[in-house]
Formats: C-alpha cells, structure tokens, sequence
C-alpha cells in the first residue's frame, strides 16, 4: 500500500512518454494532474469537514447534530453546496466590481497553494521545495490580502471593519507563528518539509518543542480566523465581517479557503511537530491524514469551548505574550542546540 | 497560573462531548410528559351539571354552554358545550373548579389547525343521552323523590282505598274487591303504590289482575260448597 501514489504517478508518466510525449512535457502534464487531484481532494475534504464540524460542535452541546439527509446527516454539506450553487449572485452596486469578484478567487487560490509543500506521504509531494517552510508562512500570509480586498470591496462599514480586523490580527499573529517555527528549523537545519520529516524518526519535535508547538497552535488559530480568535468575522457584531456582502458561490469560496487553510495549517502543524507522514504499520499518506484530522479535532474542540477575545486583548496577547515567549524558545533552542554540541551528543 | 481556567473549560466540554444528547427528535419519537402535563382540555358531556362554575372561573372567557330548562324539574338540561380554546392559557382554574371533574387537561399537545374557526370545540348532547342516563347525582335525587311519594302513596291508599282506587278504576265491584285485598295485604298495596306513581296504566293492568284473581279465587271457594250463599 506504501507506494501506492508514487506508482501511479510513474505509470501515469510512463503512459505519457509511450505515447510519444517529451518527458519534460510529461512531468508538466502529471503537475496539472497532481494540482486537479489536490483540487478534488480539498474540496471532497471539505464537505467532510464541514459535516464534522457541525456533528462535532453539536456533541459539544449535547445536540444531534445534522441527522436528516443521508446516514447521520452525511449529505446535508451536500445539499448546501447546491443551494449555494444556485444561489441568486448578488453585487452590491455601490461595490468596487473589480476587487469584490476577485477577492474570494484570490483567497482561495491562496489557500490551494499551501498544498503544493505538503509532503503527504514518503516521497509525496506536489514540489519538493527546499524553502518549503519558508514558502508556507509566505503564501499564508497572503490570505490577509484577500480579507481586506473582500472588506475594501464590499463598500460596506461592517466588511471594512472586519477586514480592518482581520489585517491587524493576521500581521500580529503571523510574526509569533514564524518565530515559533523557526526553533524546528534551528534543530533540522534545514527549511524543507520531507527533512523536517525525517528528522523527527526519533523524537517528535513536539516534545523537543513543546513551547513552539503551543505558541504555533495558539498563533495558527489566530491565523485560520478561528475561535477564539474569530473576531474578523464576529457574525453577533459584525454581521459576518469582511464576508457580509457576499452571497452564493462567492461567499461558499470563503468558506472554502478557510477550511482549505484548516486543513492545510493542520497538515503543517502533523509535518513539523507530530511526525509527518512517519508512523508504524500504516502507510505513510494515512498517517498524515490521521495526524491532520486529530488536530483538527482539537480545532474544533477549541473553537466549541472558548468565548470569542476581545480586540485589544486579542493584540496585547499577541504582542505581549507570544511574541516574547516564542523568541525566548528560540533563545533556549539555540542555548540547547550549543550544549548539546559541546556535550558532545549532536 | 494562568490557563488554569482554559483548561478547566476544554475538560468541560470534552465531557459534554460523551454524555448524551439532549434533543428530543419530537415527530418521530413522542416526548415523554409529565403525568400532570396540560395538554388539551376535554370535556365528559355525560358528567356535566351546567353548573357554570368553570365559566366563572376562566379568566379568558374560553368556556361556554348552552342549557334548557328540564320539564318537570328546575333543573338545567345541557344543550352543548363550546371551548374556544385558541384563548386558553392552561392556568387549570377550569379543572381545579369544576365539582364533577367533567374537565381535563390530557396529554395531546398538538394542536395546530389549518383555520381559526376549526380551533373551537363544541361538544353537542350526544344522540343516546336522554333522562335515564343523567348526571348519577341527578339521578339518585330523583329515585329519592320516588321513593317519598311511594311512601305518600302507600299511606294515602292504606288510609282510604276507595278515594284513590277511584282514581285509577271505574267499576265500583272492582274498587271495593281491591281495597279490601289492600287492606289485607300489605305486599299488594306496596306494589299497587309503586306503580300508580311509576306507571299509571301498568297500575291499571295490575290492579284488574289482581281483581281477576281474587275473583276466580271466590269463584272457586264457592264451588267448593261454600259459594251457595253468594249465589243466593
């Protein structure tokens, strides 16, 4: 079962070479065969998630949860989906046309990028960045941009305020993310994925890194606009933020990207702390995706417990405790990674 | 420390997570109710007194009954009975009020209906329900009435026969043959009294069979040797 993906993908080129196609060629065409399958995975993934989601938070809250259509309520998602689908497209006419259609498009395509650096599995990887990390908190970033398009806009005080948000809290909570990362770079030494991977075959650098590990979670939630920290789109006191006047499909691709980012920031989190795609008995891409999905439930076990933040709690928090506490885990790994050369054990 | 609370909470509902839930998937499983739970109020037509005191009590005006006064006695006789019930509020004054317990709050709660007019239950008085099936109160009042003119009936008879079999008989033989078998007999005088105030025209029928009788039996006594000085 182990290499089950990676032969597929060299019978798939093998196939494209016998036919008579240019090898270079054939590797571009399994690129875009590779991008339409992380495509369908995300969004197949994605009514999963959503389903899990409202089952989970309904748990939560000692309800059912969808249970009407399909077994326990598996094709609601569904259903949504198709009524976004054909929902009425509506652009608010004092709107800036432009900038309002193609933010969701932006953030969306933003949220896929992620996809390409994530090793899911041995040897499986869209691309084999070596500044793959690097690469992932660079475009994840980008997704503010989308946030303050769709807020710019809306033309409407509520998305602008939420956009406002949103820029502030993501720029905030994007420096304490990279410092947190940066102590697993120390100790790999390197900024790709697969040897992030590969160097966790021993211990898991959530145990080397049990600050990084909290302080990446706690700054990813701020991240992802998730609970606590959804103050962005805040639906009690800003009507839904920087998504207010989106309707249909345009406001379901908002949706989209942000469980893309879940699940993306989620697999960021399995690769560098939690082992990547290393694990016993089971092939490598399943444990990936049991990692991915068991911090997701914690996501959502976060989201469903805690009260939203207020604002300037939310930047004095970032700014007067992660920031200082993730370089100060940096200071100590350096500290670590020196005593332990001189120790002699590394 | 700080987070000590973060984690309490997540505890919290990590152990809500695995108790059961809550909801009640109502059309489909029936909620359970609690054995006093007011649902709708029914009405028993049979045990009603027309009292009023349930329509004194609502607060809302819900209730309301139409009677007709009985024939022979004072009493009111129960025509129909109306609770418009979109007024109700389910404050039980009705039920707690009412002396033969005809009100009661049951355990059918849905009640929706697709008219206004269609919220209103009116009860008629049911096809079987005449005299006899009256309210058991009402009823025994009236076996007690009985009862006392019997007894009236009994004394008058016992008293002057002829005045009353005068009444009830035409032939002066016939009278005079009965008054003096009531006289002799107490058991007949009570049966006569019984039905001269139950059912005059079985009375009647009674009376002449038993002056039939009394009559075969002298018939008899005389022939047996006796009967000559009757004849003569």
């Amino acid at each position: 079962m182990e290499p089950l993906f990676i032969n597929l993908a060299e019978a798939f080129t093998g196939w494209m070479i016998s036919l008579g196609l240019d090898p270079g060629w054939a590797e571009a065409v399994l690129l875009v065969v590779k991008w339409i399958i992380v495509v369908t995975i995300i969004t197949v993934n994605i009514i999963i998630l959503i389903w899990l989601e409202r089952k989970v938070s309904a748990f939560f809250q000692e309800r059912l949860g969808p249970n009407r259509l399909g077994p326990f309520g598996i094709f609601q998602t569904i259903a949504d989906a198709i009524k976004l689908l054909t929902k009425e497209d509506i652009v608010p006419s004092a709107a800036d046309k432009l900038i309002f259609k193609t933010a969701p498009m932006f953030f969306i395509v933003v949220a896929v990028m992620l996809y390409t650096v994530i090793p899911m599995g041995k040897g499986m990887q869209v691309i084999n960045l070596n500044v793959g990390l690097l690469f992932f908190i660079s475009v994840g970033s980008l997704s503010t941009i989308a946030l303050l398009m769709a807020g710019w806009g809306s033309n409407n005080k509520w998305s602008l305020m939420g956009a406002v948000r949103s820029v502030a809290q993501m720029v905030s909570y994007a420096i304490p993310l990279a410092f947190s990362l940066l102590g697993v770079v120390m100790i790999t030494g390197s900024l790709n994925l697969q040897d992030i991977v590969l160097a966790q075959d021993k211990w898991w650098f959530v145990i080397l890194q049990p600050i990084a590990f909290i302080t990446y979670f706690i700054a990813a939630t701020a991240e992802l606009n998730r609970g606590p920290f959804d103050m962005p789109e805040a639906e009690q006191e800003l009507t839904g933020g920087a998504y207010t006047e989106y309707t249909g499909m345009r406001w379901a691709l908002f949706f989209l990207a942000e469980y893309t980012n879940l699940v993306a920031v989620s697999a960021l989190m399995a690769t560098v702390f939690l082992g990547g795609w290393q694990g016993p008995w089971l092939p490598s891409w399943l444990w990936i995706i049991i990692k991915t999905y068991a911090i997701i439930l914690v996501f959502f076990w976060v989201k469903w417990t805690f009260p939203r933040i207020r604002m300037d709690h939310l930047m004095s928090f970032s700014w007067k405790v992660l920031v200082p506490v993730s370089l100060g885990n940096i200071l100590l790994t350096g500290a670590g990674i020196y005593f332990c050369r001189w120790m002699g054990w590394c | 420390m700080n987070g000590q609370g973060l984690i309490k909470g997540l505890a919290i509902t990590l152990k809500h997570f695995f108790q059961k839930e809550i909801t009640e998937q109502y059309p489909d499983v029936m909620p359970e109710l609690a054995p006093r739970f007011r649902g709708c109020l029914r009405f028993e037509f049979e045990k009603c007194i027309a009292c009023g005191i349930c329509v004194n009590s609502c607060p809302n005006d819900v209730l309301s009954f139409e009677t007709e006064k009985r024939d022979k006695s004072k009493k009111k006789k129960l025509l129909s009975y109306t609770i418009d019930f979109q007024y109700c509020m389910f404050c039980n004054l009705c039920v707690e009020g009412c002396p033969t317990s005809c009100l009661s709050f049951d355990h059918d709660f849905e009640l929706s209906q697709f008219k206004r007019e269609d919220i209103k239950m009116i009860y008629l008085r049911p096809e079987g329900l005449d005299e006899a099936q009256d309210s058991p109160a009402d009823q025994e009042e009236q076996k007690d009435k009985e009862q006392k003119q019997i007894a009236a009936m009994l004394k008058a008879l016992q008293k002057s026969p002829q005045k009353v079999l005068s009444k009830l008989l035409e032939g002066e033989e016939d009278i005079n043959i009965l008054s003096e078998l009531i006289q002799s007999d107490q058991k007949t005088a009570g049966k006569i009294a019984e039905l001269i105030v139950k059912d005059k025209e079985k009375a009647v029928k009674v009376a002449t069979g038993f002056i039939n009788k009394d009559r075969k039996n002298r018939a008899q006594k005389g022939e047996n040797g006796e009967g000559g000085d009757k004849d003569v």
